[in-house]
C-alpha cells in the first residue's frame, strides 16, 4: 500500500465542539463502509476549516466562503466520490451566504456540515452572522433560510454535546447525498469554549424534534411553523427539520472526470462543428 | 455631397462618378437597432464569401437589448487582412444619424446609399466628393409590400447595383442566405430585392452602368469565426470538459458556445451565481483531473483573482480567460481595450507562477485555447488568456483548424496503477522541474491534502522558513521548465528593418496593415505580435534589442504592455508608445502616420 500523509492532530481548544463533529464524521465513514480514497473533504477557512487534515481522506482547503462552489465542482465532475463540505457559520452564512442560497437551490449530491459557534474564533472573537447580540442584531437561522429556498431536500440541526443524535444525523446526511437525493445540510451547534461558550444556553434552547412523535420532517409547512414558534419563545429546533426522500439531486453529464478525451475518437464530431463555420 | 435621386437628362449623375474596381471594400450599414443593419451586411457577406473574398465583420452597438443606434461593418478583401479598412467605402444609411456617424470615416470617393423615406440626407455633413444615392426604400417596402423590415432586401437590391453585381448573382446570395426560411418568406424577400433593383434603375443605377465593379478572390474554403467561439472550440478539442462563468460582455459567447457543445462530449458549462462561484466551481472540477476553464471580462476577472492566486499556490490547473473591455470599473462594456495587462500578470495576491497568452487573431484563438488547456495540466497552475473585445466578438475568415494536430498531454497526472506502484506519495514533492506528480481523488493510496496555505510536501500546513523558501522556489521553477515551449509570436516584415512595431491581440493585424503602408511610403518596419505576454520571452527582448526604435502600440492609457516589457529588461529609451483608449479600433493609416511623423522628427 502506498504510504501517504499522516493525518494531523486537531488544532482545537480542549472542549471545542468541533471534536464531536469530527468524531461523528469518522464514525459515519466507518458505519457506511466508505473507503477513504473515495472521500473528499473540502473545508472553509476558520477553526473548523482544518478538519480535512485530520481524517486521512482526500482533502482540500477552500478559499474563505467558497467551499460550496468548490465542492459542487468536485461532485459534478466525479459523482463516484463522497463529497463533504465543512466550515463555520462565518464562512457559510456571511462571506459565503450567496453560495449557500444557490447551492440549496441546485441541490447537488454532497454533504455540508456547518460548525456553528456564533463567533469568529480563529480571528479572536468577532461577531458572526448567527450571533444574537441582544437587540443590536438578530442571529441568522440558516435552517429556516434553507427551508425558504426551492430545491431544499435535507435540513438538520445537531448539537456537538448530543453525540448520539449527532452521529445519527451525520449518517442520515451521508445517506441522503450518497443516494443521490441531493444536498444534505447539517448545521451543528459547536460551541467555542474560548470566545463564546454557549453550552449552557444551547442546552436549554434546543427542542429535539426527533423525539416528537407528532413532528413530521417531510412536511415543509410544519417545519416552518415549528421553527417560527420556537423562535418566538427564544428556542430552536434540533434533529431532522426537513427531508424530502423523493428529491433528485442534480447531476450533470456523467462523470466529466471520466470522459474519453482522445481527440482521435472525436474527429468526426469536431469536424462537424468546424464545418458549421465553413465559408 | 452629390445627391442623385433620379437620372439626369444626360443619363444620370452616376455617370460622373469615377469608376472603381474594388478588391478591398469596407462597408458600414447603420440605423436604429431593429432596422436590420445586420441583414444587409450578412447578405453582402454571403455574396463576397461565395466570390472568394476574405471577410472581416464587426458591429458597433449600444449596451442595451433593442434600439439605440447600431452599425454593422464588413470588410471584404481579396487579400486576408484580419481587420477593418481605414475608411468606409460604402455606407448604407437608414437615417441621418448614420450619415453623421459615418461621415468622418467616409472615403473621399465613397458612396452612400441613403433611405430617403423621411427626406433628403443631412446637408453639409459629407464631403462633396462622396456620391449619395437617396432612395426611399423604407417607404417603398411599406407601400409595395406592407412591411417595413423588407427595406433590407430592397436596400440590398440597390447596393448590388452600386457594386455592379449581376442581378442573378445577388439574388442567388439572397436565396442562399435565407435558405432555411419558409419558401413564401424567401419569395417575399426576393420580391423586395427586385423592387430594390427597379428603384435603383430609377436612381440612375442601370444594369451595366454601375459606378463600381468588384473583383473576384481565390480564397480556398475557410472558416468565418469569432475569437470567443474559436477559443471555446480549442478548449473542447484539447479535452476541456468543464466550464463555469457568469454572464458578462464580451465573454458571454464562451458560456453560450460551451453550454451548447459540451454536453455531447460528456461535459458541462455552468452559469454560476457570480464570478467567485464560477472560478471555484471550475477549481472543484479541476481537482478531479477534469480539464476546466473559467472566463470573464475585467470586472468579473478581478473578482476571480482570489481564485487565481489559489490556483498558483495550491497548484491547480485551470484556464482563465479575460475578454478585456474598456475599463476602469464598468467602463464601456462594448468597446475595445487592452487595459487589464497589469491585472492578468499581477492581479492575484502574493508570488505565484502564471502564464499569460494572447492569440494573434481569431484563428489563433483555437490554437491558444487548445495549447492553454494542455499547458494548465502541465504546470498545474493558472494559464490566463488575454482576449479583447474585438478579438472575442469580431468574426473573420481563417484557415480551417488542424484538428488532428491537437494532442492530449496529461503531463504528471498519475494513473491508478502508477500510484499503486509507489512506495509513498507526496502531493507537493519537490522536484527539479518544480512539477509534482498528481493523484486525483478516487485513486487508492493517493490521498492528499490540497491547500493554498504554505505546506510541506505532504500538504500539511507549515510556516517553517526553510520549507517556505523551497516551496516558493519549486513553484517558480515550473515556469522555467516550460519557458522554451511557450508560444512564439507572429512576425512580419524584413528582420533587418530597424524600426519595429510591437503589439498583441486585435491590434496585431492592424500593425501588419500599417507595415504595408509604411513600406509603400518607403519606410521598412518589422512587426512582432507576441503570443506569450507573461513571462516576457527572449524573442521580445531581442526584437527591441535589434531595432533602433520600437513602437509599442496598445489599447490603454498607461502603456501597460510597454511597462511589462521594459520591466523585463528591454531598453526603455528605444520604445515609443502609441496608445488608444477611446473605444475605437486603431487604423493602419493613423499608425503609419504616427511612425512617419516621429521618424521625421528624429532626423
Amino acid at each position: 500500500m502506498t504510504k501517504t500523509y499522516k493525518p494531523a492532530e486537531p488544532i482545537w481548544c480542549a472542549g471545542c465542539g468541533d471534536f464531536g463533529v469530527q468524531g461523528a464524521l469518522e464514525r459515519a465513514l466507518i458505519d457506511l463502509n466508505i473507503a477513504k480514497h473515495d472521500v473528499m473533504i473540502l473545508a472553509g477557512i476558520g477553526c473548523s476549516g482544518t478538519l480535512q487534515n485530520n481524517v486521512g481522506t482526500y482533502g482540500y482547503h477552500a478559499l474563505h466562503g467558497r467551499v460550496l462552489p468548490t465542492a459542487q465542482g468536485v461532485a459534478f465532475a466525479n459523482p463516484d466520490l463522497t463529497v463533504v463540505a465543512v466550515g463555520g457559520d462565518g464562512d457559510g452564512f456571511a462571506i459565503g451566504a450567496g453560495h449557500f442560497v444557490h447551492t440549496v437551490k441546485r441541490n447537488p449530491n454532497l454533504v455540508y456540515i456547518v460548525m456553528n459557534n456564533s463567533v469568529y474564533g480563529l480571528t479572536k472573537g468577532q461577531d458572526s452572522p448567527t450571533m444574537d447580540s441582544e437587540g443590536a442584531a438578530y442571529g441568522l437561522d440558516a435552517t429556516r433560510l434553507a427551508l425558504s429556498i426551492p430545491g431544499a431536500s435535507f435540513i438538520a440541526r445537531g448539537y456537538s454535546r448530543w453525540s448520539h443524535q449527532l452521529h445519527e444525523l451525520t449518517v442520515a446526511a451521508f445517506e441522503h447525498a450518497r443516494a443521490k437525493r441531493g444536498f444534505a445540510f447539517l448545521e451543528v451547534l459547536s460551541p467555542c469554549v474560548t470566545y463564546n461558550d454557549t453550552y449552557a444556553s444551547w442546552d436549554s434552547m434546543l427542542d429535539n424534534v426527533d423525539d416528537d412523535p407528532n413532528y413530521d420532517p417531510t412536511n415543509m409547512s410544519m417545519a416552518f411553523t415549528r421553527g417560527v414558534e420556537l423562535d418566538e419563545v427564544g428556542r430552536m429546533p434540533a434533529g431532522i427539520i426537513y427531508r424530502n426522500d423523493n428529491a433528485v439531486g442534480r447531476e450533470v453529464p456523467p462523470a466529466m472526470s471520466k470522459q474519453n478525451l482522445d481527440p482521435a475518437q472525436h474527429l468526426d464530431s469536431y469536424g462537424k462543428i468546424m464545418a458549421s463555420y465553413a465559408v | 455631397m452629390n445627391v442623385t435621386t433620379k437620372p439626369g437628362a444626360d443619363g444620370g449623375d452616376a455617370a460622373s462618378v469615377s469608376k472603381r474596381h474594388l478588391s478591398d471594400i469596407s462597408v458600414m450599414v447603420a440605423g436604429q437597432g431593429g432596422d436590420g443593419s445586420l441583414t444587409i451586411a450578412s447578405l453582402l457577406s454571403q455574396f463576397f464569401a461565395s466570390h472568394g473574398f476574405h471577410l472581416y465583420s464587426t458591429s458597433n452597438i449600444a449596451s442595451r437589448i433593442k434600439g439605440g443606434h447600431a452599425a454593422a461593418f464588413l470588410r471584404a478583401s481579396v487579400e486576408q487582412t484580419g481587420c477593418m479598412g481605414d475608411h468606409i467605402d460604402l455606407l448604407v444609411a437608414f437615417d441621418d444619424e448614420a450619415v453623421v456617424n459615418a461621415a468622418p470615416s467616409m472615403a473621399a470617393d465613397g458612396i452612400v446609399v441613403f433611405d430617403g423615406s423621411k427626406g433628403p440626407p443631412p446637408e453639409g455633413v459629407l464631403a462633396e466628393s462622396v456620391q449619395v444615392f437617396s432612395v426611399p426604400f423604407g417607404r417603398l417596402a411599406v407601400r409595395d409590400l406592407g412591411r417595413d423590415l423588407l427595406k433590407n432586401c430592397l436596400g440590398f437590391g440597390i447596393v448590388s447595383r452600386v457594386l455592379g453585381i449581376k442581378d442573378d448573382d445577388a439574388e442567388g446570395s439572397l436565396r442562399k442566405r435565407f435558405q432555411r426560411l419558409p419558401a413564401a418568406v424567401v419569395e417575399t424577400n426576393v420580391e423586395a430585392f427586385r423592387i430594390g433593383l427597379q428603384s435603383a434603375e430609377e436612381a440612375g443605377l442601370e444594369l451595366g452602368n454601375s459606378p463600381w465593379t468588384v473583383d473576384s478572390g481565390e480564397r480556398e474554403e475557410h472558416l468565418m469565426i469569432g475569437g470567443n467561439d474559436a477559443l471555446s472550440f480549442g478548449f473542447l478539442a484539447a479535452g476541456g470538459r468543464f466550464y463555469a462563468g457568469y454572464p458578462i460582455t464580451p465573454a458571454s459567447e464562451i458560456l453560450a458556445w460551451l453550454e451548447r457543445r459540451l454536453p455531447a462530449f460528456g461535459g458541462v458549462a455552468m452559469q454560476a451565481e457570480d464570478e467567485l462561484s464560477a472560478i471555484n466551481l471550475a477549481i472543484g472540477a479541476a481537482l478531479t483531473g477534469t480539464r476546466s476553464m473559467a472566463a470573464s471580462s475585467g470586472p468579473g476577472f478581478v473578482l476571480m483573482q482570489e481564485g487565481v492566486s489559489q490556483l498558483g499556490s495550491a497548484e491547480i490547473p485551470l484556464v482563465v480567460i479575460d475578454c478585456q473591455r474598456a475599463g476602469p470599473s464598468t467602463g464601456m462594456p462594448t468597446k475595445v481595450e487592452q487595459s487589464d495587462i497589469g491585472t492578468m500578470i499581477n492581479g492575484g495576491h502574493g508570488d505565484y507562477p502564471k502564464v499569460v497568452l494572447a492569440p494573434t487573431d481569431q484563428g489563433d484563438a483555437f490554437e491558444i485555447g487548445a495549447y492553454a488547456t494542455n499547458l494548465a495540466q502541465r504546470i498545474q497552475g493558472p494559464v490566463i488568456i488575454a482576449m479583447d473585445r474585438a478579438l472575442s466578438q469580431d468574426s473573420t475568415t481563417v484557415k480551417p483548424f488542424d484538428l488532428e494536430a491537437v494532442k492530449i498531454d496529461d503531463a504528471k497526472l498519475l494513473s491508478r496503477e502508477e500510484v499503486q506502484k509507489l512506495d509513498e506519495y507526496r502531493r507537493y514533492l519537490i522536484t527539479d522541474d518544480g512539477l509534482s506528480p498528481w493523484a486525483v481523488p478516487g485513486t487508492p493510496g493517493g490521498q492528499n491534502l490540497v491547500t493554498g496555505n504554505e505546506r510541506n510536501e505532504w500538504g500539511l500546513v507549515s510556516a517553517e522558513p526553510k520549507n517556505r523558501k523551497k516551496m516558493i522556489d519549486k513553484r517558480e521553477r515550473k515556469i522555467e521548465s516550460v519557458r522554451d515551449d511557450l508560444p512564439k509570436g507572429a512576425r512580419w516584415g524584413d528582420r533587418k528593418a530597424k524600426i519595429g512595431l510591437l503589439g498583441f491581440g486585435s491590434a496585431g493585424p492592424i500593425l501588419v496593415r500599417a507595415g504595408i503602408r509604411l513600406a509603400d511610403a518607403g519606410t521598412d518596419v518589422q512587426v512582432l505580435r507576441p503570443r506569450t505576454i507573461w513571462p516576457v520571452l527572449d524573442e521580445t527582448l531581442a526584437f527591441i534589442e535589434e531595432c533602433d526604435r520600437v513602437y509599442v502600440i496598445e489599447y490603454n492609457n498607461a502603456g501597460q504592455f510597454a511597462h511589462v516589457v521594459s520591466g523585463a529588461g528591454a531598453d526603455k529609451g528605444k520604445m515609443v508608445s502609441m496608445l488608444k483608449y477611446d473605444g475605437v479600433p486603431f487604423r493602419a493609416v493613423d499608425i503609419a502616420n504616427f511612425v512617419l511623423e516621429r521618424e521625421a522628427e528624429g532626423q
